[in-house]
């Protein structure tokens, strides 16, 4: 079968001498393929991603300048980041701080004695040491951000790009995976048009980031946009979206939802489409109620893709960026702006050193955020399900 | 149709122009010029029409690229620094080119100047002329826009409401007071008294700085009102830039809701819907009035010198004192005028990598575009985002009425540009390395906090100063004030 | 029926052949309410870019011939006067997406079988060495202006030198999921870290602005969507026909085209639709790598924010709306494998 095949492809007229070099050449090919498939993969790798990750590494521990024939590089240790975490740019990195307040000590101090249980029950129970280091990595940055949300939210003071981002990837991704979910699950029902309901759902994500920006950014306009009317109606005519920090953020993050969600919606429907249908009848005959049926069978069945759909989502959340500079330009304040948009300006500035630090600040935030979300939840439920 | 109007007078001019210079000028066939600049139609749809001219005098192929403008200026300092070269002209804000000269990349063009017999430096503003083509005392930079912003006002809303243009910015919140909220395009709806731009990471800062120069700089251009020239220890943690700060504040009370999150076009969008009674802007407002998407302010707007100040800053204490004779040597009436040239203009410069023959393919047209015979026409229309900058288009009335601006209007306008242009105490914008370090970062963020409440006026400048000491000792004290000192003008 | 809540009526499964009338209406102005939140902002853009600028200035209008008189003043300035600018965009748009998500799904596509499929074990030691003699290679170029062809000689020679030398004092190994997280880890780095270094590169071998570059820059950028999504989709591909496969004596590369894509067709098209779509919206590399001859459309649209004019938010609907037909089409074509290949490793069990 296989062979017809590749001769009526390779179409070649002499078939002995043919023979030959294509045994040859196959056997070459056998021998050689543990290589032949990894490697273009490996290649293109290291040179598009490793060259410039460790490149722009250095840069983010010296000061670059720009100029003529080329650019002069100084090394400047950790001042790039320390400048980020205790100088000049702390409040716009973490936040303007202020003396914790009550709120701030028992948020703080109940966060550290959550993680100090928990790592405590993880070393009493099964120990491993990379197991434990991990753990407390992951451990440590809770608590560090625990504390800076209760040194600047919880004290009254704003916090910065790192809040801002966090904010995104969690209640961005929470409200997107649980309307991606619902509409999953309403379209999965047996209902008309599900076919034009899916596809519908599905336009958001086909346009391009800078063209969502620019559109909700003329749907948030309260004084020539569509809703204008409503707004004065409603009497909120003087309200905007744009001047009031927490109202930017949401307005953010329904125009990133807006996008995304169809994402979460389609891979969430293939997999609610997925579960067997004999289950769920085995169960209903056996009396199940509607609910024990999804939360015994459907759930345990979506989950893995579930945690998968939300690793890739999560990821790209971390790099929101397109959204904030199109609809407020990271403002009011810093209100709206994300590390990834943090980084941007700086770069845009010609501050190459800051730029690369602050991305590095992200990829350390969101590798130990993927990280432990694959390895405490994935993982975990994966071994729970066998 | 617009277009076809925009193409078919270009043609019409390059007609004329092939009469009147015949192909003995240069013939540079085979010779391509490759421009780099913001996308149009502002700024490069009428050079890539000059430049269609210019291939039929000269036989040069003259491509203009366009880039988004936020990038464009990381772009051209890449391309240029790198030395991938693909890019033989940028036109980009005078102002940038501070960096790329102190990187050696730009061509100095007195040399090409002095071969010039058409270009008549002479015509040029002396403000343009002096400062903004020049990068210590050496030119690298051709005109093709002049910038400084003034203060646009309804005619007939100020009439209505018999009141004078404002002179100070006190006055200005009480005419903006009396203007606000009365129906200025008659749609029924009531409209603004005052807009001014105040978004984050867009062109607020120049109006900030529009607004603190009144307070700040007394003593001529020379003066300065960033730093002192000596130390490079900023001017900004005093009272008069947080009362700037103040002001800027307190005028959005009478603007739009949404005026924070509110760019120049924005407010431009809304002006030219009638909406505004008072705006800050560039030049560009006189020629956008008779634009046919400005039909509701048709003959309605007036232009004067930007708003002065009562009270200027004291050096010494940091404290705002009165106007008198040796506190406000350039005092009228007792108010200190400081026109800022924001932004400086779009200016066009060389790549210094390029051939030769390409640079002075590049000079020529350049000059073709700064040209009086080229630019008198250009800077009337509104399209294409020039504004004046020579005297014989400040002093002829002739091209603007063609264009169809009124009399009145057009005396009103040049009057309004010459008395800034003309102004013993013009305020320079920053032209320094890191410029945009200082006020597109700093500046900027510090502004949007404080009008966001983030922060008090007080912390704010405060935190202007630590920033821009940050800057200062990161390019090098010596050679930053060395630099600001050329900037200025002082050459001690 | 009526003592059921509404929760339950909501949870009633599938199969169910009839629904309850009260939850056959929650369910449909559920959707349809959806579907208006998802369609007005496309139905504003599309009005905006027949609209003329005083529609859009002066306040909201919203049904084109009732509202407002459309106008073609957009389309024409894009498609008449412009034109050689926007179809050069178009097709650079169509030329790039097409070639980047070709090359992308096909070596992703392999890496992510091999991965399913092979055991590797590359020594931790080895990528040790590799990585440390890499870095020096970058400080040497970039601080001390070694030439970076010699930097990059020396160092892979180096790094072979080493391995023969030390290989056999070192013994830990990395597995298959450790090479999938590595390529996987590779998505999590924000574009604008490495757009000035991979600007650099192509600027050494002379391919900025073209095609070439930005496919490259679009194909590494979504590999490790590629071998993410197909690395699950291949694990639950059952390996008996592969192995019958090869029992007759059929080439690996002869089974994955002959066996394994033709049973994955329903993951490819999904993947590619994904990946087209990421490269064919993006925007910040693209601006990079291309000055005038290789600009893509999302820099057009962003070019459509004049600064001081203002945004020509006409201009800007007229290209917005030009690029989400070619998708919404290529959408409509395969969204009877989009289903079914978005299944990523859910048919494990």
């Amino acid at each position: 079968m296989s062979d017809n095949a590749t001769s009526a492809r390779a179409g070649i007229s002499s078939p002995e001498a043919s023979l030959t070099l294509r045994v040859r050449f196959s056997e070459w090919i056998d021998r050689h393929s543990r290589q032949l498939f990894i490697t273009p993969a490996v290649v293109m790798i290291l040179i598009f991603s490793i060259f410039p990750l460790v490149a722009s590494l250095i840069i983010a521990f010296s000061r670059i300048r720009l100029r003529g024939g080329g650019y002069s590089v100084r090394f400047v240790g950790f001042d790039n980041f320390s400048k980020q975490i205790f100088g000049s740019e702390q409040f716009h990195f973490l936040g303007t701080f202020a003396p914790i307040s009550a709120l701030g000590w028992v948020f703080g101090l109940g966060v550290l004695g959550l993680v100090l249980f928990w790592l405590f029950k993880y070393a009493t129970a099964k120990f491993t040491v990379l197991g434990f280091l991990g753990r407390v990595i992951t451990a440590s940055m809770a608590v560090g951000l625990a504390f800076m949300f209760a040194a600047t939210l919880l004290s009254g003071k704003p916090f910065g790009t790192l809040g801002t981002t966090l904010f995104y990837v969690f209640v961005g991704c929470g409200i997107q995976f649980l309307i991606g979910l619902g509409l999953a699950f309403l379209c999965s029902q047996p209902i008309r048009g599900r076919n034009f309901f899916r596809v519908v759902f599905f336009i958001p994500m086909m346009i391009t980031p800078i063209g969502v920006g620019y559109a909700f950014r003329m749907m948030a306009d309260t004084t020539k946009g569509p809703f204008s009317p409503l707004w004065k109606w409603v009497g909120w005519g003087d309200f905007t979206w744009a001047t009031d920090p927490w109202a930017a953020r949401i307005f953010i993050v329904v125009a990133d939802s807006w996008q995304w969600i169809p994402f979460i919606f389609i891979v969430l429907l293939a997999a609610l489409e997925n579960v067997p249908r004999d289950f769920v009848e085995a169960a209903q005959v056996d009396g199940a109620s509607s609910r024990e049926i999804f939360f015994d069978i459907t759930w345990p069945q979506i989950v893995p893709v579930a945690a998968t759909v939300m690793l890739i989502r999560v990821i790209e959340a971390f790099k929101i960026v397109d959204l904030p500079n199109i609809m407020t330009s990271g403002g009011p304040g810093i209100a709206t702006e994300s590390m990834s948009l943090h980084s941007l300006f700086a770069w845009r500035s010609l501050d190459l050193g800051q730029s690369s630090a602050v991305a590095y600040l992200l990829l350390f935030v969101t590798v130990v955020t993927c990280v432990s979300f694959f390895n405490l939840i994935v993982v975990g439920r994966m071994r729970a399900n066998g | 149709m617009k277009h076809l109007f925009k193409k078919a007078l270009g043609l019409a001019a390059a007609g004329c122009m092939t009469a009147i210079m015949p192909a003995s000028a240069q013939d540079y066939n085979g010779v391509e010029v490759n421009i780099l600049t913001r996308p149009g139609p502002v700024i490069a749809q009428r050079l890539v029409e000059r430049g269609e001219e210019f291939t039929a005098m000269t036989g040069a192929k003259i491509n203009v690229a366009e880039v988004p403008f936020a990038e464009l200026f990381q772009k051209l300092l890449t391309d240029w620094a790198t030395g991938t070269n693909s890019i033989d002209v940028g036109v980009f804000a005078s102002g940038w080119a501070v960096e790329m000269v102190d990187g050696g990349l730009l061509e100095p063009l007195d040399g090409y100047i002095a071969n010039d017999t058409k270009i008549d430096m002479d015509d040029i503003a002396p403000y343009f002329r002096e400062f903004n083509q020049k990068i210590g005392g050496e030119t690298y930079l051709i005109t093709v826009d002049g910038d400084f912003q003034m203060l646009y006002y309804r005619r007939d809303i100020l009439e209505e409401i018999g009141m004078e243009p404002p002179r100070t910015w006190d006055e200005y919140m009480t005419v903006a007071a009396a203007m606000h909220g009365k129906d200025m395009n008659g749609d029924g709806e009531a409209d603004y008294g005052s807009c001014i731009f105040k978004k984050r990471n867009a062109q607020s800062y120049f109006a900030i700085m529009s607004m603190a120069a009144g307070f700040v700089q007394t003593k001529g251009t020379g003066h300065g009102i960033f730093f002192d020239p000596e130390t490079m220890t900023p001017k900004v943690n005093n009272e008069a830039w947080a009362k700037a700060f103040e002001v800027y504040k307190a005028t959005g009370e009478f603007g739009p809701p949404e005026e924070l999150n509110h760019d120049i076009g924005d407010t431009r969008g809304l002006v030219q819907a009638g909406r505004c009674g008072m705006v800050i802007d560039w030049g560009d407002i006189g020629p956008l009035s008779i634009d046919e998407s400005g039909a509701a302010i048709k003959d309605k707007m007036g232009a004067v010198i930007m708003p002065g100040s009562t009270e200027v800053l004291d050096e010494a204490t940091g404290k705002l004192v009165a106007c008198d004779a040796t506190t406000c040597p350039n005092a009228t009436d007792g108010i200190n005028y400081s026109p800022f040239a924001a932004f400086g203009g779009w200016a066009g410069a060389i790549n210094a990598k390029s051939d030769d023959q390409v640079k002075q393919a590049a000079y020529d047209f350049l000059s073709y575009v700064n040209q009086a015979a080229q630019s008198n026409v250009d800077v009337t229309m509104g399209w294409t985002g020039y504004n004046p900058y020579r005297n014989s288009q400040l002093n002829n009335t002739e091209n603007w009425i063609n264009a169809g601006f009124s009399e009145e209007f057009a005396l009103n306008y040049l009057g309004a540009i010459k008395d800034s242009l003309n102004h013993p105490n013009m305020a320079s914008d920053i032209r320094i390395p890191g410029a945009q370090q200082y006020t597109g970062v700093v500046l900027d963020r510090e502004l949007a906090r404080f009008l966001a409440g983030e922060i008090t006026s007080q912390e704010a400048v405060a935190n202007i100063e630590a920033g821009w000491e940050e800057i200062t000792d990161d390019f090098g004290r010596e050679s930053q004030a060395t630099m600001y000192k050329l900037s200025l003008g002082i050459t001690n | 029926m009526a003592e059921r809540t509404l929760m339950e009526r909501l949870f009633e499964p599938a199969q169910i052949g009839h629904m309850p009338v009260g939850t056959k209406i929650v369910v449909y102005s559920l959707l349809l309410f959806w579907t208006a939140f998802v369609l007005f902002p496309i139905y504003w853009v599309f009005i905006t870019s027949f609209k003329s600028a005083v529609d859009v200035n002066s306040g909201p209008v919203y049904l084109p011939f009732i509202d407002f008189k459309p106008s073609l003043h957009a389309w024409k300035e894009l498609f008449v006067f412009d034109w050689e600018d926007t179809l050069k965009a178009y097709t650079n748009s169509i030329i790039i997406s097409l070639f980047a998500t070709a090359l992308s799904v096909l070596i992703g596509s392999m890496a992510a079988y091999a991965l399913a499929r092979i055991e590797y074990a590359p020594k931790f030691g080895s990528i040790l060495i590799f990585v440390l003699s890499m870095i020096a290679a970058f400080v040497g170029v970039g601080v001390y202006g070694v030439d970076w062809r010699l930097a990059c000689a020396v160092a892979v020679a180096v790094f072979f030198f080493l391995i023969k030398a030390l290989g056999r004092f070192y013994a830990a190994r990395l597995g298959n999921g450790d090479i999938l997280f590595w390529m996987i880890s590779q998505r999590i780095l924000a574009p604008v870290v490495v757009v000035v270094p991979i600007y650099m590169m192509f600027q050494s071998v002379g391919l900025l602005d073209t095609h070439l570059a930005i496919i490259l820059t679009y194909a590494v950028v979504n590999l490790p969507i590629v071998i993410w999504l197909m690395y699950d989709f291949f694990k639950s591909i059952p390996i008996e026909l592969e192995e019958s496969a090869q029992l007759d004596g059929a080439t690996r590369l002869l089974t994955f085209f002959d066996i394994v894509l033709p049973l994955s067709k329903a993951g490819l098209a999904a993947t590619t639709l994904l990946v087209m779509i990421l490269a064919w919206n993006e925007y910040l590399l693209a601006l990079f790598l291309s000055t005038s001859k290789a600009q893509t459309m999302p820099i057009l649209v962003a070019a459509m924010n004049a600064g001081e004019r203002g945004i020509l938010w006409w201009n800007m609907s007229v290209v917005i709306v030009v690029m989400i037909i070619p998708v919404v089409v290529m959408a409509i074509i395969l969204q009877r494998f989009i289903a079914k290949g978005m299944l990523l490793g859910a048919v494990k069990g």
